[in-house]
């Protein structure tokens, strides 16, 4: 029976694996040849979703990877500086989103101020490698700005002031329920933003509304860092980093914990399983992962204040979080994805191209009709969306389905082979 | 060896004194029921146990150390593992994850060890897999490891929460009307189990029931609340012929 | 000082009349309803435009202001009613078998939705989601020379007054008021008892929405400026004041905006001088949030509701 049902699938599912090559295969060079259309750029980035769906060994689909973002990513932004920055800010939201998602998702924890963490850690860089650190900390015992050298050390300061906020935030919130925590969240959010804005007297230590600026970009060996394509591989790196971590915690007692607590909370006890500890290390990880991301936003943005960390930052998170799908590392990856090319590509491509239709007297549109300028109500729409239609998200978390099922097989097989050997 | 020690234990909700200056023992290795009407106080002892609820007045002790504050967690730990009467699994997730979440406190991964994937995590976690394999092998569920939860018919849904329970590896089982809505046939299953349990794993079992057959037939002993006070106990032909729990069940003219 | 007081009051009253819908939703839905800052948002605009038709007709210099006012409120309260009954059928009837936080999450894209819906017509309509409404009472009374109470701040106090009486009546006297306390209690067991329970529910966000309403245009009369994000920290306030009072409860919900409105107030006037000027008037906002997580750390059932205990 079986091997007349396996070949079936295979010519079922032959042709879409074949234009899965093709896609995967072409896409990145057909990106190199034309580097400013915005086709190819799409093209590019659903061929990277179909490489990680592909039913391809994990090796394969590695390289892949490595050629895609690697080397075609980086020689087309040489190219296309636009595209460069776009990927850039793709990647800082991807971190922030599959951090997010250790807290909501794994750990069913809903936190709507989660940009603070992140604000922690901007402002933890910006204040000491901006000459606003002299304000407070005399000239003798240190000058301000720090060197770009010491940035890889702040990426340290900054994972370290992210889990310190998340665990000082979490240990007096963390005994709430659930919707009660999300109120209580957003109000550490916006508590922390209004603190920033007013931080500026009676000692200036943040600038308040004005802002730090001029931020020094990072530096190894006195060579400064501050090319988008160098930014590039400073996100990308963490990015694999954070994604590598998330998986393992997640696969991890831990990550099982953490989805009982979000399961049933109660029932979670009864295993022993101690709340708070574990819900702690949930909002210090998802923090700590903010804090690292907020340094790298603050070196390459050059200038930060507080109007970057508001509650519609968070949101927009959150809105990543749930399209892609809650729990899941890979959706939160798409999830910001999308949300940002959105934003960043289909509405100011659409803005630009009513702009010159009412340029050209087509059509009269308004400028109040701008559609980038409604993000609110496309993260609005997305989040009632996905609630309604697919609450699991684009890629449900599928808790290594097929990991466990290829263990149960060996297992019995172990046992049946044991059970063969003895008679009894 | 007197296993658990619960002495004048009494809770109050409000003006409601739901268990009152209860004394009670078990034994090690006794399979134990406690029945009564409904309301009596039954899970509200059970809570008390388990650490859900703290005693007002009296004390617990539990293989020789005071657990009468201890929280669920600690109690757990200590070595008493519970069901709920209604089914309290995590639905979500796969029925040996179940049994995994279950293993818990048995399990040493650290923090760092994890994100490091260590050999020694990576070790862990197989002997875990192996271990969460046999105990749905044993209570039955074999060949269920990969489904979700939720997915379970109730008979199986009440098997995965005392294999989850075991996995705990308890001194004391506390099973909250294990048999609760199940047919003759699954009713009769769940008896073996509970039998099995005691017999091949050493563990001690405190159960709440109502049906009676399966009360008489499987305790050693049978405690009977009523009204938050313990009325009797004895062995099940002690507590057959008992008038007061006889009145509590059937009325005074049945005497 | 009396001055702060009378401030701190009329702000505690719009929130108290804000926290109501946010206490009645939660009670029969055990739901956070976030958009309901946006619905009080909805109202103010409804209402200030009334204001600026009936300006632009000429009709507000002849007409009694007090009759312009209900003429704005009752308009509004029809318009945001109407829009929370619309909120519940679409956005949260569908999640009521769903996990607690899912209708959390619709409830803040909704909230999202609106604010840039309210700004998306207003911008065609007007060119500008900025609006100033008409100011309607000017004069004061006097009581002594150095102290005098504007009309317009003793009009919200005397209209949410009003208010609260009405929904106290209707929710202890009334048919559908008992209705809507069975419901809150057990849904299953309200519905046995033949009692519609998405009828009820509707019924609770209308009137919940409408009095929010209200509250937006009261709001808009008092303080003029308004636009589409003024909901949100209003909202966040009165979620705090009916949480202070005990979330689910009515009188709480009362009680909490007027403590909060005063705390607020007084706040803002001594915390500079409390902190010898580090701190000053900015820092009011934190002051409600700090109060808001203070009272859900301490005592989540606020000071007059009931603590919930989830059965084992």
């Amino acid at each position: 029976m079986r091997k007349v049902v396996i070949p079936t699938q295979l010519t079922e599912s032959k042709i879409p694996f074949f234009l899965a090559c093709t896609l995967v295969i072409t896409a990145g060079p057909v990106f190199v040849v034309f580097p400013q259309s915005p086709a190819a750029f799409f093209t590019f980035l659903v061929s990277l979703l179909v490489l990680y769906k592909m039913s391809i060994p994990v090796p394969l689909k590695l390289v892949g990877a490595v050629i895609s973002l690697g080397i075609i990513m980086p020689s087309v932004g040489s190219e296309n500086g636009y595209y460069m920055d776009v990927i850039i800010q793709v990647g800082i939201y991807v971190a922030l989103a599959v951090g997010l998602n250790i807290v909501v998702g794994f750990a069913g924890l809903l936190d709507l101020g989660y940009v603070a963490f992140y604000a922690a850690g901007a402002y933890a860089y910006a204040i000491f490698a901006t000459s606003q650190a002299s304000n407070f900390i005399p000239a003798a015992w240190a000058t301000f700005p720090v060197s770009g050298n010491w940035f890889w050390l702040f990426l340290l300061v900054g994972l370290v002031v992210g889990a310190i906020t998340g665990v000082l935030l979490g240990f007096p919130v963390l005994r709430l329920r659930g919707d009660y925590l999300a109120i209580v969240t957003l109000g550490f959010g916006e508590i922390i933003r209004i603190v920033l804005n007013n931080l500026d007297k009676p000692i200036n230590i943040t600038n308040g509304p004005k802002g730090l600026t001029p931020i020094q970009p990072p530096a190894l060996f006195g060579m400064d860092l501050s090319e988008p394509i160098h930014y590039y591989f400073i996100v990308l790196s963490i990015i694999i980093l954070i994604i590598v971590v998330a998986k393992r915690l997640n696969a991890s007692r831990i990550g099982r914990a953490w989805a009982a607590i979000r399961e049933d909370e109660l029932a979670a006890r009864s295993m022993g399983i101690n709340l708070l500890k574990m819900k702690l290390l949930a909002f210090a990880s998802g923090a700590s992962f903010a804090g690292v991301m907020g340094v790298v936003f603050a070196a390459k943005q050059t200038f930060i204040d507080p109007s970057s960390f508001s509650f519609m930052e968070s949101i927009g998170i959150l809105a990543m979080v749930i399209l892609g799908g809650m729990g899941s590392v890979a959706g939160a990856v798409i999830g910001a994805v999308a949300v940002l090319v959105l934003q960043l590509q289909i509405l100011k491509e659409l803005s630009e191209y009513l702009g010159q239709l009412s340029a050209a007297g087509v059509l009269s549109i308004p400028s109040q009709l701008d559609p980038a300028k409604y993000e609110r109500m496309i993260f609005g729409l997305i989040l009632i969306a996905m609630c309604i239609f697919r609450p699991q998200g684009i890629i449900p978390a599928k808790r290594q389905l097929v990991r466990l099922r290829e263990r149960v097989r060996d297992w019995r097989a172990k046992r049946e082979g044991g059970e063969d050997v003895d008679p009894a | 060896m007197t296993l658990l020690k619960a002495t004048k234990v009494t809770k109050r909700f409000g003006g409601l004194i739901a268990v009152q200056e209860v004394d009670f023992e078990i034994e090690a290795g006794q399979i134990v029921s406690m029945i009564g009407p409904n309301g009596a106080g039954k899970t509200t002892f059970f809570n008390l146990l388990s650490g859900y609820y703290t005693p007002d007045e009296g004390s617990i002790v539990f293989d020789g150390r005071d657990v009468t504050k201890a929280l669920p967690e600690k109690s757990a730990a200590c070595g008493i593992a519970r069901t709920f009467q209604n089914i309290r699994l995590f639905p979500g997730l796969m029925v040996a994850e179940n049994i995994l979440v279950g293993m818990h406190l048995h399990l040493r991964s650290g923090f760092t060890g994890i994100i490091f994937n260590t050999r020694h995590v990576r070790q862990e976690e197989e002997r875990a897999l192996d271990e969460a394999l046999d105990i749905l092998e044993y209570v039955g569920l074999g060949g269920k490891e990969t489904e979700l939860a939720r997915n379970l018919p109730y008979g199986d849904q009440r098997r995965l929460e005392i294999a989850r329970a075991l996995a705990l590896k308890p001194k004391l089982l506390l099973l909250d009307e294990p048999t609760a809505g199940m047919n003759p046939k699954e009713s009769d299953d769940m008896k073996k189990l509970i039998l099995r349990l005691r017999d091949e794993r050493q563990i001690t079992i405190l159960l709440i029931e109502h049906d009676m057959k399966v009360v008489m037939g499987l305790s050693d002993r049978i405690t009977v609340i009523n009204y938050g006070v313990k009325l009797a106990e004895g062995t099940p032909d002690e507590i057959r012929s008992n008038v007061d729990v006889i009145k509590a069940y059937l009325g005074e003219e049945a005497v | 000082m009396p001055q702060i007081l009378l401030d701190g009051l009329t702000l505690g009253f719009v929130y108290a009349i804000v926290a109501l819908g946010y206490t009645m939703v939660y009670g029969v839905l055990k739901l956070i309803n976030f958009a309901h800052s946006e619905v009080f948002m909805v109202g103010a605009f409804a209402g200030t435009e009334v204001l600026l038709f009936l300006h632009a007709m000429g009709y507000l210099a002849t007409l009694p202001p007090a009759v312009a006012l209900i003429c704005a409120m009752l308009i509004a309260m029809i318009l945001s009613g109407t829009l929370g009954v619309f909120i519940e059928r679409i956005a949260y009837r569908p999640l009521r078998q769903a996990p607690r936080l899912v209708p959390l999450i619709s409830a803040i894209g909704v909230s999202f939705f609106l604010q840039d819906a309210v700004r998306l017509i207003e911008g065609l309509w007007k060119n500008a989601f900025y609006l100033t409404a008409p100011t309607l009472f000017t004069n004061k009374i006097t009581i002594t020379p150095t102290l005098s109470l504007p009309v317009k701040s003793l009009v919200v106090i005397m209209a949410a007054v009003t208010m609260m009486v009405f929904l106290h009546l209707f929710v202890s006297r009334s048919k559908w008021g008992k209705a809507m306390r069975a419901v809150s209690q057990d849904q299953a067991t309200a519905s046995l008892m033949s009692i519609n329970v998405n009828r009820v529910i509707s019924l609770t966000f209308l009137i919940g929405a409408g009095l929010g309403g209200a509250a937006g245009t009261l709001f808009a009369a008092q303080y003029s400026l308004i636009h589409p994000y003024v909901g949100f920290l209003l909202g966040i306030k009165a979620f705090t004041a009916a949480v202070l009072g005990g979330i689910g409860n009515i009188p709480g919900a009362m009680l909490g905006g007027i403590l909060l409105g005063l705390l607020e107030s007084f706040g803002a006037a001594f915390l500079g001088v409390a902190t010898n000027g580090a701190m000053g008037a900015e820092y009011k906002d934190v002051f409600a949030f700090a109060i808001l997580i203070a009272v859900l750390i301490f005592k989540p059932s606020g000071l007059l509701g009931e603590p919930e205990r989830e059965k084992i």
